[in-house]
């Protein structure tokens, strides 16, 4: 057999190698090794000279192998594959060992076996480096349409980035109307920016973007294909309202005559059966709940149909299935609020003059249940006394390990609001740590502390409600002080944590993407890729992925829309060729890797011998499940075949 | 170099940074570092509520810092009531009435029992009872028909021996 040329270059990386492995040594040793024809030590191999060097070794020495002893791949084999491939050479033909994470760091005060791990290292990779095949890189077409899942503002300002910029965009929300939590917001900090006044004209945009288009009670039932190429499956839920011919003129709902109580107000007013989320909706459409309304209940009614002067009533409208053909997805479904209830000690659910600071936003507006006047719920008192409690479900083992990062600033705001209305009502904040890291958040606290808001720095351990006042009495220390205080307020404000949307777990499973421990998705990278997930084409911004307040998912939305783009820009995307193959021969179709892989990319299919197992190639990670599964065999993961594997541990373990 | 404690400050130099790793090693102790002194155990603690000086966050608080000879040596660490409501509300886990009894476990073993346990070991010792019987008990007894109780009890003396209480008892009443 023809002995394959290899090359070895061993880096100092400074002296994060350097300080602690014999360098020169190992390229020494690498000298010895069979098929090594040259060997050199650089400073920093992945800097211009360090490439150069490389490159002209591929000239000189018509070297067929390359391997690097530097850092992990995850940081420069791409970097080296572009070396090898800009001088003839497949860019799948070089190996690296590890010599940084895996020799000088982890065995720093160990110089001596750390060199000799690192030839140990040099030894296995040049083994496998020998075994190495050229691979072809696929392209694939890419569909230049993107999907946004979500339409609150992360959504909103995603799509309105990518309509701007010419990219036809699918804006998909399960709910009647888009505007999400932040259309419930009556102010924004640290401004006080109303917050309906800065969101709805970004919702006209989206109606009017000729780029987007909306699709409201609409939820994903399904997504097959990769990044460039999704098929996406949508329901689309009837309104029972043409919503062509329906011109939101609200005699509809006037004559309803079935009151339920209103999600919007969280439950605190009422609504009617046939209604518009909120005044400002998008679109602008009324709709019927089917659940509520007595005609679909009792087959009786339809006064709704009589009085609608535009003919929009259609009771037999019917779910709806779209498909749609996009080429990147962009999640940005957002968080539901933490349920107090569960915390019985604080009394929520149980005592109704405790609310939660969501609320208590909807009290503040002018849309509210008190139409923005500082008066009690149970009895239309007014608040003369007001409590805010701190990280409720949040920074809490039993609830929620985070810090939900926006209730500081959502109370301070809505202490300074209340402060504004009625400055003589007396303000207390119940908090661990108050944190305003943010432009202007710091100020802003520092404006509600002169405005007279009391900060006590003591969690209360419970609420007790007076039976006859239902006012409530808050018994807390002061910490800073070391003195127990007793309160009593007319309202209690939850500042309550925020948690993963319900949803999550299922859209999780579709679109086959990880979580991290607290329940969020999962970014492909905590620093340099936030807005991108585990999976290609797959991007995500807002409190889907962590919560956040408004600018950082504005930025975030703004982040994965630049991403999607840059991928919707080409014409092809390259198919990384690390991919399962299948030897059909040996495939006894028992469908195992089927049911183990994560990814969906191996599936049975029909042949005229019986089904055999075929793989989606844009779809297969490489990640060798169904290889590790095989009873017969006959799947190997191309660049990581059993060959390579075992010459490398035998070279490793010294065996000839 | 770290200086000495004045009356004016604690030196860092004279804390024991190791204490509240002790602690957690032991059952009951582990969550204590996670405390980030929010209060709730002293806000709904009823000791708290009648005596100020009982304050389980400043305890713990104490405990983290090292301040070990303090907390070891005060007669607070006795008045837990081991209601268990701060440990139910915590919500860093913290098991503050059991790191109440992981300190007092400490203490015992350092010498530091306080004057109302000695006294109890000491009674328990001598006559096999808190409530102390003699000749006059047993006569009452007699005239009513019932038996008559033994007024020594040298094998509660005995079990204390073996267990060594009597001595850390002794060395604790030598540090008062």
């Amino acid at each position: 057999m023809k002995k394959i040329r290899i090359g070895v270059y061993v880096c100092h990386c400074g002296l994060n190698i350097a300080g602690v492995v014999d360098v020169a040594a190992v390229r020494d040793y690498a000298k010895t090794l069979p098929g090594v024809v040259v060997a050199r030590d650089n400073r920093y191999a992945c800097s211009e000279v360090g490439q150069r060097a490389i490159a002209q070794d591929i000239k000189r020495h018509k070297l067929e192998r390359v391997v690097v002893a530097s850092c992990t791949p995850r940081l420069h084999e791409s970097t080296f594959q572009r070396v090898l491939g800009e001088n003839g050479l497949n860019p799948y033909l070089i190996e690296m060992a590890n010599i940084r994470d895996q020799c000088s760091w982890v065995h720093y005060d160990q110089p001596e076996k750390a060199t000799q791990k690192a030839k140990d290292l040099v030894r296995a990779a040049v083994a496998r480096a020998r075994l190495l095949r050229p691979l072809e890189v696929n392209t694939s077409p890419v569909n230049k349409s993107a999907m946004v899942i979500g339409a609150g503002i992360a959504g909103i300002s995603a799509a309105l980035y990518l309509g701007k910029a010419g990219i036809k965009t699918y804006l998909v929300e399960k709910g009647p109307s888009i505007g999400g939590h932040m259309a419930m917001l009556d102010k924004t900090f640290p401004t006080l920016d109303c917050s309906l006044c800065i969101l709805s004209p970004l919702m006209v945009d989206v109606a009017q973007n000729e780029n987007i288009k909306l699709l409201t009670c609409t939820e994903m039932t399904d997504v097959t294909g990769f990044a460039g190429n999704f098929k996406v499956k949508l329901r689309k839920k009837p309104r029972y309202v043409d919503e062509d011919k329906c011109v939101a003129c609200g005699l509809c709902a006037e004559k309803c005559p079935t009151k339920v109580p209103d999600e919007f107000n969280r439950g605190l007013t009422m609504r009617k059966a046939i209604y518009i989320p909120f005044a400002q909706a998008i679109p602008s459409k009324y709709l019927i709940d089917p659940e509520r309304c007595l005609y679909f209940t009792k087959e009786r009614c339809k006064v709704c149909q009589r009085v609608c002067e535009a003919g929009a009533l259609n009771f037999d409208q019917k779910e709806e299935e779209v498909e749609i053909d996009i080429g990147v997805i962009i999640i940005t479904t957002g968080f539901d609020v933490y349920d107090p209830s569960e915390n019985r000690e604080y009394g929520y659910g149980r005592y109704p003059n405790v609310l939660t600071q969501l609320d208590f936003e909807r009290m503040l507006s002018a849309d509210g249940p008190t139409h923005g006047k500082l008066k009690r719920l149970s009895d239309g008192k007014p608040i003369k006394r007001l409590a805010f409690i701190q990280c409720v479900g949040s920074r809490n083992l039993g609830n929620a390990k985070y810090c939900s990062r926006v209730c500081c600033m959502i109370t301070t705001k809505q202490a300074v609001m209340v402060k504004e209305k009625n400055s003589e009502v007396e303000v207390y904040v119940y908090y661990i740590d108050m944190r305003t890291a943010g432009k202007e958040f710091e100020e802003f606290y520092q404006r509600a502390r002169s405005s007279g808001v009391v900060f006590v720095r003591g969690r209360p351990g419970e609420i007790v409600e007076h039976l006859q006042t239902h006012n409530l009495r808050i018994i807390a220390e002061d910490a800073d002080s070391g003195c127990l205080f007793e309160n009593e307020v007319d309202m209690v404000i939850l500042a309550v944590g925020l948690k993963p949307a319900k949803d999550v777990q299922d859209l999780t499973k579709k679109l086959r993407l990880s979580r991290s421990a607290d329940g969020f998705l999962l970014e492909a990278h905590p620093k340099l890729r936030p807005a991108e997930t585990t999976m290609d084409g797959v991007y995500l911004a807002g409190c889907a992925q962590f919560p956040k307040d408004i600018p950082d998912t504005v930025a975030q939305a703004g982040n994965a829309a630049a991403v999607a783009a840059g991928l919707l820009s080409r014409d092809v995307i390259e198919i990384v060729p690390l991919n399962a193959v299948v030897n059909a021969d040996n495939c006894i179709g028992c469908g195992l890797c089927e049911s183990l892989c994560p990814y969906g990319a191996i599936r049975l299919e029909k042949t005229a011998q019986g089904p055999k197992a075929g793989v989606t190639e844009t779809l297969c990670k490489g990640c060798g499940v169904c290889a590790a599964s095989c009873p017969e065999r006959a799947i190997a993961i191309q660049h990581y075949a059993d060959e390579q594997i075992i010459a490398q541990i035998q070279a490793l373990l010294g065996v000839r | 170099m770290l200086g000495k404690s004045t009356e004016a400050h604690i030196s860092f130099g004279e804390l024991d940074p190791q204490f509240k790793y002790e602690i957690s090693k032991l059952p009951g102790g582990e969550n204590i570092k996670y405390c980030f002194a929010c209060g709730t155990c002293s806000a709904g603690c009823p000791v708290r509520e009648i005596d100020e000086k009982y304050n389980p966050r400043r305890i713990i608080r104490m405990a983290l810092l090292g301040i070990k000879d303090r907390v070891l040596s005060s007669d607070l660490i006795w008045l837990c009531s081991t209601c268990y409501t701060c440990h139910e509300r915590c919500p860093q886990g913290v098991k503050i009435t059991e790191v109440m009894n992981v300190l007092k476990n400490m203490a015992v073993r350092e010498g530091y029992i306080h004057p109302s346990f000695t006294r109890q070991v000491e009674l328990i010792a001598a006559h096999g009872r808190l409530y102390e019987m003699d000749e006059f008990d047993n006569k009452k007894r007699e005239r009513m028909g019932l038996p008559p109780v033994a007024t020594k009890c040298p094998e509660a003396s005995e079990i204390f021996n073996i267990t060594g209480i009597l001595k850390l008892v002794s060395k604790s009443k030598s540090k008062e």
